[in-house]
């Protein structure tokens, strides 16, 4: 069941991207919008990945589950945009 | 629960890809369907998996439970073992302490006491004992007393009457124990 849990927020988070994408498609202004998101999104992700071990003290959680949650979201990103871009 | 939890799931899969792959570009609302479709999608997943997040902390807490009973259990056993090995050890004490019988009378009582332990599952009509037992049953029907018993049933009189009274005790005990159980 915990499988299951994880899975659809893992889903949820595809199709928040695609929503993100399906944005982006709107406007000019709103595709400059969500590439600014992301280029912070990368930011963020780049600099958790480097300082995972001070994250992972400040968040109580540990260093293997901060990693998970990173590459999940890469993953989510990946994935969410891939099928939109491919709609 | 759970059917709630695989439709949500299902319907938020479809209403992620469906829109996007089969909706009719040249319909004027088909970007405001996509919009909407992917919002109910999200709405679903998040829904199922906050579902599946409290099936899943339940059946944690039920496994918790059952670890629980079952170390209750465990520890019921090992307690009534403990208790029924000190009172092995108290009677063995007994018996080497109690007066006017000799050590090899004792010696012989304990090994009684053992072996009665140790043949806990047979079944008491298994034991040589057995046909003497009954004997003696009837001999105490017919009303004979424990001299009496000890010198003609158990064939132990004169020295040996000390060591047979302890023996027909033992027999008693082990017999009508069993026929408790």
């Amino acid at each position: 069941m915990k499988a299951m849990y994880l899975a659809n927020y893992f889903l949820a988070g595809c199709v928040a991207f695609t929503l993100l994408g399906w944005i982006a498609s709107l406007h000019p202004m709103a595709m400059k919008a969500v590439l600014f998101l992301l280029a912070a999104m990368a930011i963020a992700w780049g600099l958790s990945w480097l300082l995972d071990y001070s994250l992972s003290k400040l968040l109580k959680i540990t260093v293997a589950d901060l990693q998970a949650v990173l590459i999940g979201g890469l993953a989510m990103l990946l994935i969410g945009l891939g099928v939109f871009l491919c709609s | 629960m759970q059917l709630k939890l695989f439709v949500l799931s299902a319907s938020s899969v479809v209403l992620w890809l469906v829109p996007l792959a089969a909706l009719d570009k040249k319909l004027d609302i088909h970007k405001a369907l996509q919009g909407v479709s992917l919002c109910a999608a999200i709405a679903c997943a998040v829904s199922a998996g906050n579902i599946a997040r409290q099936l899943a902390d339940e059946g944690e807490i039920e496994e918790l439970k059952l670890r629980a009973i079952k170390a209750d259990v465990e520890d019921e056993i090992s307690t009534s073992v403990y208790v029924s090995q000190q009172q092995r050890q108290q009677e063995a004490e007994l018996i080497l302490t109690s007066p006017g019988v000799d050590v090899e009378a004792s010696r012989q009582a304990l090994e009684a006491i053992y072996s009665s332990d140790l043949q806990e599952t047979a079944s008491p009509s298994d034991s040589p004992d057995y046909p003497i037992y009954l004997e003696v049953c009837k001999s105490m029907e017919a009303g004979k007393s424990v001299t009496l018993i000890v010198e003609n049933v158990l064939k132990m009189g004169g020295r040996k009457f000390s060591e047979g009274k302890v023996k027909l005790q033992n027999l008693l005990n082990q017999f009508e124990g069993k026929s408790n159980d």
